[in-house]
């Protein structure tokens, strides 16, 4: 007989015990869907991981930030060193080959004034580089240039939420706006920025909002007028390419060790939170990963064991079909097929019983799922290959017995 | 000669004793011979079947069959001789329960191989047809009588046409006159040309062969021809 025909003879003859089959498949059926389920919130969770990212600003992105030294006394060097300032952000523009943008950003809360409305707000000073380096785009006018740097110039760009505030629906380019007493006249309103994250109990909270709520301004200014020394709060630079980070990242080091004379800062890629990110989520969906195998190996267990049961039954079955011609080996394919037909049947119940598993934790619980072709073709292969595991040991013992004590058996 | 032993022995090691079923058995059958077994119970008659038919193997002496040293042989060479050269027709019939006689009788030539599912169904309603059974293709064996189950499993041994048949107390579970009927088939069998072994406690079964073979303790003790 061959392989075919085995296989054939295997499927027929699971389909005439449909009663064994039923009770042996639903652990294979949990199995499969939670390996659906799993692997579809894991893919979710990278998609939003990226989409929230690429919102944020590109993989090209490096921020620097102070970085404290942790014992009480501080060194000689780490006194004289001033800490991340604007002049730094200048030096590596232009000591470093590979930088794209470099974005300095100080962040202080005055009262800001348009007519008779005062409010406590936000201000951004920084440069250029902002909008490219943060992803955004410019709704009205036009940002803060070089020259309104050099000119230190009394511009502001308004974030879309402070528009609403200080305006409401009245045009706000070319008005004039007070910061402290100081005279800004609005050059620009930026676009709305929106990423919503679905938290618990079906709310949605923009999580980009803080982008919204601020005013921009040349840092020139800002240091000028409103703070005592070029200290910044922020340093973000980005790389001419996704590729030269690693060696824009080494530049930046050099350039800023350098100026500080001691490591008093901290050169990190954005990629690097991206993978520190899905590393936390890795950790959560072992436990998704447990129940899958739990499940898988349950019922792998069982139907090894409803196998050796049912060859137990069979025993004089098996010697009946030696004695006509079988051979081992057809008979270890007749048993490993049944175990198969029967994880495999198990599995495409278990893929419909995933993909409903997934639609629930989607709608239901808010939480992000991504279902590909990928991800059911190996949660079907998982259920095969349980079967194959699992029926090696109960179709090994079919196909050893012994013809005549098999047609004696009582 | 189409069935030659020479010194046949089979002993079964139980720790303690051991059983010797047989002692020594030298026989010969000519292709179209029709040969009854007999002999007490426990004088090692099934265990010359088997060895015959190949399920089992001598722990000494030669067994050559059809000109081929079958004793070497093991696995899966011993499943094609057993599926090309034997038909086997039980005691108790043996037939699987959960399948109409059709998928029975099919069941060698699916162990076969190379025959397409229609060729084989066609062969097994041929088969089926010769033993009288042309009213129970879609049957189940516990559906049918003793007798019919009994002529369905004779159907199955010939469904291969193999070179002989081997019958081990075909009429042990039936009544007289269902045993004289499925007699008559073999001696239908045998007039045919089959080479067939019928294995009995029966003298009045064993008067159909035309030769006797009495087995006592392991080793034949009479021979006779009718
Ligand atoms: N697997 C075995 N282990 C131990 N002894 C065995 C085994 N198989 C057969 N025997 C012994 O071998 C001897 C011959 O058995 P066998 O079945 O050939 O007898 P038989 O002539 O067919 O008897 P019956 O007419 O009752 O069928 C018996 O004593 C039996 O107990
Ligand atoms: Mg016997």
């Amino acid at each position: 007989m061959n392989l075919l025909e085995s296989i054939g003879a295997g499927a027929r003859d699971m389909s005439t015990h449909k009663g064994r089959a039923v009770i042996t498949i639903i652990g294979i059926v949990l199995g499969t869907a939670s390996v659906v389920a799993v692997l579809a919130l894991m893919r979710g969770g990278e998609q939003q991981t990226k989409d929230f990212f690429d919102e944020m600003g590109g993989l090209r992105e490096i921020r620097i930030t102070n970085e404290h030294s942790h014992s009480i006394t501080q060194t000689a060097a780490e006194r004289a060193s001033e800490r991340l300032t604007y002049r730094d952000a200048q030096a590596i523009r232009r000591d470093c080959p590979s930088v794209l943008t470099v974005d300095p950003e100080i962040t202080r809360y005055f009262d800001v004034s348009y007519g008779d409305r005062t409010f406590s707000m936000k201000l951004l000073g920084t440069n250029r580089d902002y909008p490219f380096a943060d992803n955004m785009p410019v709704a009205e006018g036009r940002f803060i240039t070089d020259k309104d740097c050099e000119n230190f110039a009394n511009v502001v760009m308004m974030g879309p939420t402070y528009k609403e505030d200080l305006f409401g629906d009245e045009d706000a380019i070319g008005k004039t706006i007070t910061v402290r007493g100081v005279p800004f006249e609005v050059v620009g309103i930026m676009q709305k920025k929106e990423f919503y994250f679905e938290g618990s109990g079906g709310r949605e909270r923009n999580v980009l909002e803080w982008f919204n709520r601020s005013h921009y301004i040349p840092i020139t200014t800002m240091i000028r007028r409103f703070t005592v020394n070029d200290r910044l709060d922020g340093l973000e630079i980005s790389a001419l390419s996704v590729e030269a980070v690693p060696a824009l990242m080494e530049e930046a080091n050099r350039v800023l060790l350098r100026r500080h004379g001691v490591l008093d800062f901290n050169v990190e890629a954005k990629s690097e939170q991206i993978q520190q990110r899905n590393e936390q989520e890795a950790f959560f969906n072992i436990v998704f990963w447990a129940v899958a195998f739990v499940s898988l190996f349950v019922g792998g267990v069982v139907i090894a064991n409803i196998m050796l049961a049912s060859i137990t039954e069979r025993i004089r079955e098996i010697g009946v079909r030696k004695a006509i011609g079988a051979s081992g080996r057809d008979l270890f394919i007749q048993f490993l097929v049944e175990a198969v037909v029967v994880t495999a049947a198990g599995g495409a119940l278990g893929l419909l019983l995933g993909l409903g598993m997934v639609t629930v934790t989607d709608k239901v619980l808010n939480m992000p799922t991504a279902v590909t072709a990928g991800i059911l073709i190996i949660a079907f292969s998982c259920s095969v290959a349980v079967g194959v595991i699992f029926g090696l040991f109960p179709a090994l013992r079919a196909a050893r017995l012994d013809p005549v004590e098999a047609l004696r058996y009582e | 000669m189409l069935i030659r032993t020479e010194n046949l022995t089979k002993s079964y090691d139980l720790g303690a004793v051991e059983v010797r079923a047989l002692r020594g058995v030298t026989l010969g059958i000519e292709e179209g011979e029709y040969v009854a077994i007999m002999g007490p119970s426990g004088s090692g008659k099934s265990t010359l079947m088997h060895i015959i038919g190949c399920l089992d193997t001598p722990s000494t002496g030669r067994y050559v069959l059809n000109g081929a040293e079958v004793s070497e042989l093991k696995g899966r060479a011993l499943a094609r001789v057993r599926n090309k050269e034997i038909g086997f027709v039980f005691q108790n019939f043996n037939l699987l329960p959960r399948v109409d006689l059709v998928a029975n009788v099919s069941l060698p030539l699916v162990y076969h191989g190379g025959i397409a599912r229609g060729a084989r169904r066609e062969q097994a309603v041929k088969a089926l047809e010769a033993v009288g059974l042309t009213h129970r293709l879609k049957h189940r064996p516990n559906e049918l009588s003793g007798g019919e189950r009994q002529r369905a499993s004779i159907a199955r041994a010939l469904v291969n046409e193999p070179s002989i048949l081997l019958a081990d107390e075909p009429t042990g579970n039936l009544d007289q006159k269902t045993g004289r009927e499925i007699m008559a088939i073999l001696d239908e069998l045998s007039k045919e040309g089959k080479t067939v072994i019928v294995v009995t406690h029966d003298s009045n079964v064993a008067a159909h062969a035309r030769r006797i073979v009495e087995i006592e303790d392991g080793v034949i003790a009479r021979e006779g021809r009718a």
